[in-house]
């Protein structure tokens, strides 16, 4: 019997000429400085995306992992944060939506919010009511919205993103950024609306 | 300024996501502004808009990445198998 095959190196025993080495640490020190500062945002548009932390965890490591291969793509000193989370959606719809959500089949176009305002101005004219409901149920209603509102919302309201950053992450105009936005936020209202009414916060009908 | 440049409740209602967003030109920033100062019904729906957006944004910041989460990036990144893989 022959005798085995001698076991394959372990890769990092791998001696390493040392400018490979120098490489990939200068390398990973201005991924971290451009790249690592924005996981708080990558990790929330994740959480709201995918709907379970679980989820979220996975699709922010596989984001950061092809981020880090394809890092010498990235021109340095642009826009970091709105190269990541391009990548960041395109895992997500390549990999993760089919299995997470079906597709939805929501006419967006028929979708007329109505106006929380015009019911509250009398009693609450400042929307405090909007203050006392918890965070849990804010996020709620956004993992609620239909998914092309819902990633919208997320990217101008939860990262402050510009509607330029956020048409080009999406790939669609401006101005459908703007129309999604305001029927996203309009909807978001009236969910919240008619949780605080059911909560006894303010008196109303629910919609 | 002109009347005739002077935006119409109508006008301002159109602009309001934008103008909250800060998405206008200066000027139109400023004719929105216009508005808002001497017309009580838009100032009263703008006031209402920018302090719901004010607390959804406040709400939805409160999320911070877990440190495991931290940790697993921070062992991937130094595998060279994994981060040189495809």
């Amino acid at each position: 019997m022959p005798p085995p095959p001698p076991p394959p190196p372990r890769p990092a025993e791998t001696p390493q000429p040392a400018e490979s080495v120098l490489a990939e640490a200068e390398k990973r020190a201005s991924f971290e400085r451009e790249a690592l500062t924005h996981l708080d945002s990558l990790y929330r548009v994740a959480l709201r995306l995918t709907g379970n932390a679980a989820e979220a965890d996975d699709l922010v490591q596989e984001t950061m992992l092809k981020a880090y291969r394809a890092w010498h793509q990235f021109e340095k000193g642009s826009n970091a944060k709105g190269w990541l989370l391009t990548i960041l959606r395109h895992a997500f719809i390549n990999e993760y939506r089919r299995r997470i959500r079906h597709p939805e089949t929501v006419d967006l176009d028929a979708i007329e919010p109505f106006s929380v305002f015009a019911d509250v101005q009398d009693e609450d004219p400042q929307g405090t009511f909007f203050d006392r409901i918890v965070d849990d149920e804010v996020l709620r209603a956004i993992d609620q919205l239909p998914e092309q509102f819902r990633e919208t919302v997320v990217l101008s309201d939860v990262e402050g993103l510009s509607y330029d950053e956020i048409a080009r992450i999406l790939e669609v105009p401006v101005g459908t950024v703007k129309s999604r936005l305001f029927r996203a936020r309009r909807m978001l209202q009236g969910k919240l609306y008619d949780y605080a009414v059911g909560m006894g916060y303010i008196k109303g009908t629910p919609k | 300024m002109n009347a005739v440049d002077r935006y119409s409740c109508e006008e301002v209602f159109r602009r309001l996501n934008d103008y909250l967003d800060r998405e206008l030109s200066p000027a139109e920033m400023a004719l929105v502004q216009e508005h808002l100062d001497t017309c009580a019904q838009c100032a009263g729906e703008h006031a209402f808009e920018a302090s719901v957006l004010r607390e959804l944004k406040a709400k939805l910041r409160r999320i911070d990445v877990p440190q495991s989460l931290i940790a697993k990036i921070d062992a991937i990144l130094s595998d060279p198998g994994h981060r040189e893989e495809e």
